[in-house]
C-alpha cells in the first residue's frame, strides 16, 4: 500500500539572483513498512527533500501526496495538524523538550491529539519497552546519554502511529555502539509496527540496513535500489 | 500537557525567573499597600468627620447656610422632629443652636463656632463623647448647675489654658516610666517651672537635652508635664437675637481630642438651654437638626425622603456638607485603578523582556515543536501561559505579603506622629490604619492575569513568525 507519493517535485531557491535547484523533478513512491535511506553528498538535496515530504517546506512545483492527501492543498493550520497525525520526525540533534521527562516527551504528541490518559500511558510504556528505556521513564533528557535521548526521540516519533517516520541524520551525533543500538531498534519497530522509515544519511551502517537506497545528486535521483 | 510544560518552562532558568517574580512581588506589594494606606486614610477621614464633626444629615431653615443668620431658625421643631423620627433608617436626632463668637481667656482670644447641644441627645448623633481626654471632666454627664463648655485640646493650647509643668509627681511618674538617670537629672532643673504654652516648653527642653534625648523622650515628658485645671474659666462673646453683644462665663468640663485640629480649634459645645437664655431665643427654636442614620449606603435615599417630607427646610447629606470628602470617596476608586495599571504596566515591560529572551533562546525548540505538529495557536497559548504563570506567581506572593502586612498594620496602625501637626491641619489622623477589601485582591488578580497575557503578545508573535526549517537549523 502506498503511503507516500512524490510527483515531479522541485524546490528552487533564489539566493542573491542565483537560482539553486535544491530538489529537481523528483518522483518517488513509498510503500507501507519500507526502510529506505536517501543518500548523497552534502548539498545533494537530502534534507530539503525530507523537509518537503514532511510539509515543513513547500515545493516550487510538483505534488506530495500522503495517504491520498495532497499536501499543497492544505492550509497552514491543517498542514500542521496533518503532520502531527501522520508524520513522525527524528532530528539529528534529538530535540527533546528538556523540561519534560522521557515519558512526558513521548506523551506530548498524544496529549496534543487528545488521547485519553490511559491510552497515553499504555502506548508510552509500550514504546519505552520497545526502545529499552522503561527504567528511564522519569529521567529528564539532561540526565540521559545522546543515544538514550535519540531512542526517546524515536519513541516520540512513533507515539501516535504515524504513516511514516522521517529521520534526518539520526545517527550523526552518536558513537558506534549507540548508533548500532538505535538502528536495531528502528529496524525492529519498522518490522513490528509496519511503519515506513525514511532516512537522510551519510552513515554507511544505515545504508547497509536499509531495504531501499535512493541516491541524490544535485537534487536529482540518480539511483533507486531496492534490496 | 501544555500547562505542565509551560509551568516547567518558567523554572527552566530559575535565577532569571526569580528576578522577574521578585520584581512583580515588590511592585504588587508596593501598589496594594499604598492603596490600602490611602484607603485607610480616606476611610478614617470620612469616619471621623461623620462620627465627630458633622454626622450623616443636617437640616436647617432655607438660606440659613448662606450667611448663618441666627434669626433663621427651624419653626415648629416638634412637628419636624416627629416627621424625622418616623422616617425609616433614622437612628438618632439632635437639635442645635449655632452661633459664631469669640472665645476669651486672660491670655488670648480667638474666633469660634459655638454649638448649643443637649449632651444626651448629641450622643445619638456623634461619638464626640468618646473623645474626651481622661481627667479633664465629663461634659456629657455633667449635672452641675454652672454653665459647662466642651472645647478642643488644640483650642485650649491656643488659648494657653493647657500648661506644662514639672513638679514632684511628674518626676515620680517619669521615673516609673523608666527614663534614665541622666535625663531625670536634667529634668530636675525644670522643677517648679510652669509653661503657659507647648512651644515654650519644647524650646526649653531642646535647650536642656541633647538632640537624641529630645527625640527619644520628648513625647513622654510632654505628655506627663501636660496639665489642665478642670473647671477652668472660659469666656464666650457673641451676638444675641437682637444683634446685641453678649458675654458669658463658662466652666470647661471637658477637653476633646480628635484628628481634625482645625475643627478642634474652632468649635466649642455648650448646653442649648444655657445659650438660649443668653441670646433670647424661643424655647423650642433651633438652627440645626442633626440626623444619624443606620445604614450609610442609604444616605442619599434617606436624605431625599426627608427633603420631600420637610420641603420648607434644607436637608443636606454629608456629601453636600463636605463635598471635598465626597469627591475623595467617589474619585478614589478610579484613582486606585489608574495607579494599579501604571504599576502593572511598568512590570509588564520586565515580563516582555524576559519572554523575548525565552523565545529567542528556544528558537530551535519552537521549530521542533512546530515540526512535530504543535500548531500556532498552541505555541501562542504555551508562551502566553508561561507569561501568565510568571506574573501570577509573583502577583500571588505579592498579594499574600500585602495581606499579612495590611492585616498587622490595620490592627497596630502606622504611627506618623512625627507629622501629626500637618495631618491634623488637614483633618487627618497621624495614626493610619490601612484598609483593603478582599474583593480588591480579586481585581488585582485579574489585572495581573491581563498583564501576563498582554506581555506575552509580542514575544508570542515573534515565535509564530519562526520558520521551522530555519529554526531547527539554528544554534
Amino acid at each position: 500500500m502506498k503511503v507516500l507519493e512524490i510527483r515531479n517535485v522541485s524546490k528552487i531557491y533564489n539566493e542573491s539572483e542565483i537560482q539553486v535547484n535544491a530538489v529537481n523533478e523528483v518522483t518517488l513512491d513509498f510503500q507501507e513498512a519500507e526502510f529506505a535511506a536517501i543518500v548523497g553528498p552534502s548539498g545533494s538535496g537530502k534534507t530539503t527533500l525530507l523537509n518537503l515530504i514532511g510539509g515543513l517546506d513547500s515545493p516550487t512545483s510538483g505534488e506530495i501526496i500522503i495517504d491520498g492527501t495532497n499536501l499543497s492543498k492544505l492550509k497552514s493550520s491543517a498542514l500542521i495538524d496533518f503532520r502531527m497525525r501522520n508524520i513522525g520526525f527524528v532530528f539529528q540533534a534529538y530535540n527533546l523538550i528538556p523540561v519534560l521527562t522521557a515519558k512526558e516527551n513521548i506523551e506530548f504528541i498524544m496529549s496534543l491529539q487528545k488521547w485519553s490518559r490511559l491510552e497515553r500511558e499504555e502506548r508510552t510504556f509500550e514504546l519505552l519497552n520497545a526502545v529499552g528505556l522503561s527504567e528511564r521513564a522519569n529521567s529528564r533528557p539532561t540526565k540521559m546519554s545522546g543515544g538514550q535521548q535519540q531512542r526517546i526521540a524515536v519513541a516520540r516519533a512513533l507515539a501516535s502511529r504515524p504513516k511514516f517516520v522521517l529521520a534526518d541524520e539520526p545517527t550523526a551525533n552518536l558513537d558506534t555502539k549507540a548508533a548500532a543500538i538505535l538502528l536495531e531498534i528502528m529496524e525492529k519497530l519498522n518490522r513490528e509496527e509496519r511503519i515506513t522509515f525514511i532516512f537522510s544519511t551519510h552513515d554507511a551502517r544505515v545504508v547497509k540496513m536499509a531495504h531501499r537506497v535512493i541516491t541524490l545528486e544535485d537534487g536529482k535521483v540518480v539511483s533507486d535500489v531496492r534490496r | 500537557m501544555i500547562w505542565k510544560t509551560a509551568w516547567k518552562n518558567v523554572w527552566r532558568n530559575k535565577v532569571r525567573s526569580l528576578v522577574v517574580i521578585s520584581s512583580v512581588i515588590v511592585g504588587v506589594f508596593a501598589g496594594v499597600f499604598s492603596i490600602a494606606l490611602m484607603n485607610g486614610m480616606i476611610s478614617q477621614r470620612v469616619d471621623d468627620a461623620l462620627n465627630e464633626e458633622i454626622s450623616d444629615i443636617q437640616i436647617t431653615a432655607r438660606d440659613y447656610r448662606t450667611n448663618y443668620d441666627p434669626q433663621l431658625v427651624i419653626r415648629d421643631p416638634e412637628e419636624t422632629i416627629s416627621k424625622i423620627k418616623l422616617t425609616e433608617g433614622v437612628a438618632g436626632i439632635s437639635e442645635r443652636i449655632i452661633l459664631t463668637g469669640m472665645a476669651n481667656t486672660a491670655y488670648k482670644s480667638t474666633g469660634v463656632q459655638i454649638v448649643g447641644i443637649d449632651p444626651e441627645k448629641e450622643k445619638q448623633v456623634l461619638k464626640l463623647y468618646t473623645k474626651l481626654i481622661p481627667g479633664t471632666g465629663d461634659y456629657f454627664n455633667n449635672e452641675s448647675k454652672s454653665s459647662p463648655v466642651l472645647i478642643g485640646e488644640d483650642l485650649a493650647k491656643e488659648l494657653n489654658i493647657i500648661r506644662y509643668s514639672i513638679d514632684s509627681s511628674t518626676l515620680v511618674r517619669l521615673k516609673a516610666r523608666g527614663l534614665p538617670e541622666s535625663v531625670m537629672a536634667k529634668l530636675v532643673l525644670l522643677r517648679g517651672k510652669r509653661f503657659t504654652n507647648e512651644r515654650q516648653f519644647i524650646k526649653e527642653m531642646k535647650a536642656l537635652f541633647a538632640a537624641g534625648e529630645s527625640k527619644k523622650y520628648g513625647t513622654v515628658i510632654k505628655k506627663e508635664a501636660w496639665s489642665f485645671r478642670n473647671g477652668a474659666r472660659f469666656i464666650l462673646t457673641f451676638l444675641d437675637k437682637d444683634n446685641n453683644q453678649v458675654g458669658a462665663a463658662f466652666r470647661i468640663t471637658g477637653l476633646y481630642d480628635i484628628s481634625n485640629s482645625v475643627f478642634e480649634k474652632s468649635t466649642v459645645f455648650v448646653k442649648n438651654s444655657d445659650l438660649k437664655k443668653l441670646i433670647g431665643l424661643q424655647d423650642n427654636s433651633f438652627h440645626e437638626i442633626v440626623v444619624r442614620i443606620s445604614d450609610l449606603d442609604r444616605t442619599e435615599s434617606i436624605t431625599n425622603t426627608l427633603a420631600v417630607k420637610l420641603s420648607d427646610l434644607e436637608v443636606l447629606s454629608w456629601k453636600k456638607l463636605q463635598p471635598e470628602l465626597a469627591l475623595m470617596t467617589d474619585m478614589v476608586q478610579q484613582f486606585y485603578l489608574v495607579f494599579g495599571i501604571i504599576i502593572l504596566a511598568a512590570l509588564a515591560f520586565g515580563i516582555v523582556n524576559t519572554m523575548l529572551m525565552v523565545v529567542l533562546e528556544r528558537t530551535k525548540e519552537i521549530g521542533m515543536l512546530t515540526a512535530i505538529g504543535m500548531n500556532k495557536k498552541r505555541i501562542f497559548y504555551m508562551i502566553m501561559l508561561e507569561s501568565v504563570f510568571l506574573s501570577l506567581t509573583g502577583g500571588v506572593a505579592g498579594m499574600i505579603i500585602s495581606f499579612i502586612v495590611i492585616r498587622i498594620t490595620s490592627n497596630t496602625g502606622i504611627n506618623l506622629s512625627r507629622y501629626a501637626e500637618g495631618f491634623g491641619a488637614m483633618g487627618y489622623s497621624a495614626l493610619i490604619y490601612p484598609r483593603i477589601t478582599l474583593g480588591f485582591f480579586g481585581i488585582v488578580t485579574i489585572l495581573i492575569v491581563i498583564t501576563g497575557v498582554l506581555s506575552s503578545f509580542y514575544p508570542a508573535v515573534k515565535a509564530l513568525k519562526l520558520n521551522p526549517v530555519e529554526a531547527i537549523k539554528s544554534e
